[in-house]
């Protein structure tokens, strides 16, 4: 019966790095994010994640199944990634496993990796409705709310093949799943929460073109549908009055909660030499179509809303300057997005001018416009040391996501129309060192999320006792909903072996 | 050339990167009004109240024939249900109630000769029984834990269930509401037997009543069915009590409202102008910092500046200190208990006087109260009530004084958000609370009238 709120906080997850622009995120607040689905080892993301003009030989294979046609031999890859947010805000750890291989004109690779993702940490910053001692006088029935274990475990699986057909063309396909039992922030979206139990999966396909002409011009191809579902069962604990016995009463009661979207994207991208000088230059369009049948419910963010569509695209250019040792790449997108939501009657609801809005029917929509640019740039340079040559790398970089939208809210119930702006700006340094030997390759990425929050802060709700009645026994409001700034920094260290 | 671009672009960089250094706290976008109002209901308290248990029958059935009997009265001529009637919403509908030696029932009841009002409106008794620790506007009888606080001291009988049965207990002991003065003849012409008892004899109170009741064979047989395992001799005045407690509770209990049912977690059982009333009551209007907890009230007393009108109460009359009227509370000058609000669209007049007739009034009182209190116009009170308006300035004085520090200024609310108050307070109404016509026995075992 309860029309409830909603978050778009995470719309799409299987981002399969941190540049991936063949999916495009969508967000309505800026909730932080952890690193969790950085699976796949990159080379670019010390240089600020830098693609469209600079090649990633670590991670285009994954992008795009296609172009496994660039790999030669056989390579390991370990690349285990940690990440945790500042203010004890959350972590995880992922150790994935990867090799990609060739032989002859076929090529593939699999990859696997599990994931631990702990709890944001801040469900205990939430006060309990009243403030009266769990189990204490005055409080009957008392359930033991210890919460969610500390961390739950995720695993992921991917394949991929492909063919060169001749002629630089490559064709491929790779298809990535992933069990999911915690999705990194979901926890702050239940703030009210006792306990929360996530279930889910995703699962990743893409069909992958590759051509590459003589004088390094490359076109990609990619088709991608990507579905994802997700239960959040959510114990809450809820408090009732027992006139019989004039105490409160604690009893349990479970939501479940279902997020579905289902993604179909294209995306292109061309990159060609600018000038003689080493100066590349690199296009991409991506279209991405989401359908959300259900979206979870939450309590933090707060547009009411039970389905949704979108439609988000970017477009983008990117230069990269690749001379000697030393290399440089800027990128910049722009993403326009169009995304409507609503929220449905459950039972026939009243609206302010006496009209019944029957079952099913739409009581609130919500049209959102989004503008984001995307700015990604980073330098790097090898050096020689003992004699070989590039045998260390340094890269530093810089992304810049600015999130900009305008939501036109229609309540139907209240028969009013609302409009709203919001913006925000993430921005990530990042840093990379490598080291290159002759049998392998260990590589080091860093980057820092920030601009970011994350709710459970001091003030959000929980509000100081003000100086009421002497026989008032309950809290005042605390203060509005505000989120505090937290950084997230992730690291990534890959292994590469050459196996044979 | 490519110099250029790259100092350039590490320029770029530093701009930016230094214009966002201010992004590191952020905002939301605000809250809709649901997730609003219930992460705001979340702090007060306000949480939903599960079924009441049913009732043993014998006593309800009890308690249904001694709440509508005016036998309980010492002149035979007032009933608990003269100024708690169902068609009144178990109120009277007037300002000040008229106790025994009056005639007529609810809004049209008049004083009789030489008689006197009640000092204080007769609150409703819809959701009485729901758990209220205080009693009474000044809260003489409490209860917490099981522990009773009354004017009868160590005299109230032992094993009361509830602080609601040991409320039951003193109308009949109160004069001017059902026991009379001493002289008085009940309609027979006999004399009123129980006025002659004093003032603090409460067990001679009590076993008056009780020997009037089991005088009627009907009685009798009512309490032996309600209460088997006592014998008939041994039946008190308490057993009357919890046999109008077990009615109360199972006929007076309230409780399906809107507000309730979205409390429920049904978030259209209120309209919208309703639930942005309820932000306000909950946030600007500062209502809930006292209209608090799971009855929405009765958890505290306080001086919000009403006018004094009525005879006034024992310690100054004409005035009426309220709970400041008790030993020891002195604080509490002009402070009266906190109404709980479910219903209360249907139970004005308003306030422990009955000042203000309307939810309209009582709003825009709130709004500015010092404003209100001077400006009272009395010619809104019954007529026979107006000489009663005690407007003098040092009275005004007095109530300002004491008045409550949260309405020490105007809330400047505007006439829309009065308006969505008003529609808030009308979602505490359970329709089913309209009409309760349908509890008014037929007859009563004493054979006096019921009407």
């Amino acid at each position: 019966m309860i029309r409830k709120t909603r978050s778009l906080l995470i719309f799409l997850f299987a981002c399969a790095g941190p540049a991936s622009a063949q999916i495009i995120p969508i967000r309505t607040v800026p909730l932080a994010r952890g690193d969790q689905f950085f699976l796949f080892p990159s080379n670019n993301l010390g240089m600020g994640g830098v693609s469209l003009a600079l090649a990633d030989s670590l991670l285009d294979p994954f992008r795009n199944p296609a172009m496994g046609a660039r790999v030669s031999g056989t390579q390991l890859f370990v690349s285990p990634v940690a990440y945790s947010s500042s203010q004890q805000a959350g972590g995880g750890r992922t150790l994935p496993i990867s090799i990609l291989a060739r032989a002859g004109s076929w090529f593939g690779g699999v990859s696997a990796a599990i994931q631990q993702v702990d709890n944001s940490g801040t469900s205990n910053s939430f006060p309990q409705p009243l403030a009266l001692p769990r189990g204490g006088p005055g409080i009957a029935n008392t359930v033991d709310g210890t919460g969610s274990s500390s961390s739950h475990g995720n695993a992921y699986a991917f394949g991929s093949i492909g063919k060169a057909l001749g002629t630089g063309l490559s064709v491929g396909g790779s298809v990535q799943w992933s069990g999911l039992k915690a999705l990194d922030g979901v926890d702050l979206l239940y703030p009210g929460r006792q306990d929360l139990a996530q279930s889910g999966h995703g699962v990743d396909l893409r069909l992958g073109l590759f051509k590459e002409w003589p004088g390094s011009r490359t076109l990609e191809a990619l088709v991608l549908h990507n579905r994802f579902s997700m239960s959040h069962n959510v114990t809450y604990l809820d408090l009732f009055w027992d006139p019989a016995n004039q105490t409160f009463l604690q009893t349990s009661r479970v939501e479940r909660n279902l997020d579905r979207a289902r993604t179909t994207g294209l995306h292109l991208a061309y990159q060609r030499p600018l000038m003689a000088s080493g100066w590349r230059i690199g296009w991409i369009g991506t279209a991405n179509f989401v359908a959300n049948p259900r979206i979870a419910p939450n309590e933090v963010v707060t547009i009411p809303r039970d389905q949704g569509r979108s439609a988000a695209y970017n477009v983008g250019v990117g230069l990269a300057k690749l001379r000697g040792p030393g290399r440089f790449g800027v990128d910049l997108v722009y993403e326009p997005i169009w995304s409507t939501s609503w929220a449905v009657a459950d039972a026939p609801a009243l609206t302010d001018l006496g009209d019944t809005v029957p079952v099913g029917a739409r009581t609130i929509e919500n049209r959102f416009r989004f503008s984001n640019l995307v700015l990604r740039l980073g330098v790097g340079r090898d050096l020689t040391l003992t004699g070989m040559p590039k045998a260390l790398g340094l890269d530093l970089g810089l992304a810049l996501r600015s999130m900009r939208y305008q939501l036109v809210q229609s309540d139907h119930l209240a028969a009013t129309e609302t409009q709203l702006r919001n913006s925000w700006v993430e921005w990530s340094p990042t840093w990379g060192l490598s080291l290159r030997f002759p049998e392998l390759e260990l590589k080091y990425r860093g980057r820092v999320i920030n601009g970011n929050g994350r709710p459970g802060s001091p003030g959000f709700f929980g509000g100081p006792l003000i100086d009421v009645a002497p026989n008032s026994f309950v809290l005042t409001p605390g203060s509005d909903l505000s989120l505090a700034g937290v950084s997230t920094i992730t690291h990534q260290i890959t292994l590469s072996l050459p196996l044979r | 050339m490519t110099r250029h671009v790259v100092r350039a672009l590490g320029l770029g960089l530093l701009v930016m990167a230094a214009g966002c250094v201010e992004t590191d706290r952020v905002m939301p976008q605000p809250p809709s009004l649901d997730a609003e109002l219930r992460a705001t209901l979340r702090n007060w308290g306000v949480v939903p109240i599960i079924p009441q248990p049913a009732q043993d029958s014998s006593l309800v059935a009890l308690g249904q024939a001694l709440f509508f009997d005016k036998e309980l009265s010492g002149n035979r001529d007032i009933a608990c249900a003269t100024c708690h009637n169902p068609v009144t919403a178990m109120g009277d509908g007037q300002s000040l109630p008229v106790g025994t030696g009056g005639s007529g029932i609810g809004p049209w009841r008049v004083l009789g000769p030489g008689r006197q009002f009640v000092p204080r409106n007769a609150p409703t008794l819809l959701n009485v029984a729901l758990g209220q620790p205080y009693i009474f506007w000044d809260g003489r009888v409490t209860g917490f834990g099981g522990q009773f606080q009354t004017p009868a001291g160590d005299s109230l009988p032992r094993g009361l269930p509830n602080v609601l049965t040991a409320q039951a207990m003193f109308p009949v002991t109160n004069r001017r509401e059902m026991r009379g003065d001493p002289g008085d003849t009940d309609v027979f012409g006999k004399p009123n037997e129980l006025a002659q008892a004093g003032d603090s004899q409460w067990t001679a109170m009590w076993r008056g009543v009780m020997l009037r009741l089991i005088a009627i064979p009907e009685y009798v047989a009512k309490f032996n069915r309600a209460f088997p395992t006592v014998p008939t001799n041994q039946l008190g005045f308490q057993h009357a009590a919890i046999a109008i407690t077990a009615f109360e509770t199972q006929a007076l209990t309230k409780i399906d409202t809107p507000f309730d049912r979205y409390l429920g977690r049904n978030d259209d059982a209120m309209t919208s102008a309703a639930k942005r009333g309820a932000l306000l009551f909950f946030g600007k209007a500062a209502c809930s910092t006292c209209h608090n907890g799971p009855q929405i009230g009765a958890g505290n007393f306080v001086d919000v500046g009403v006018p004094q009108i009525g005879p006034g109460g024992a310690a100054e009359p004409p005035l009426d200190l309220g709970r400041g009227e008790l030993q020891g509370n002195e604080f509490y000058r002009f402070a009266f208990r906190v109404a709980p609000l479910r219903n209360v669209e249907l139970t004005g007049p308003y306030f422990h006087d009955g000042a203000y007739a309307t939810l309209d009034a009582v709003v825009k009182h709130y709004n500015d109260v010092r404003l209100s209190l001077t400006g009272f116009d009395p010619a809104q009170l019954a007529p026979e009530l107006q000489a009663l308006y005690h407007g003098d300035a040092g009275t005004i004085a007095a109530v300002l004084e004491r008045l409550d520090f949260r309405l020490q200024q105007p809330l400047k609310l505007t006439v829309t958000e009065q308006s969505e108050l008003v529609a808030f307070l009308k979602a505490l109404t359970d329709p089913s609370a309209r009409d309760l016509s349908a509890l008014v026995p037929a007859n009563v075992p004493s054979g006096l009238p019921v009407r």
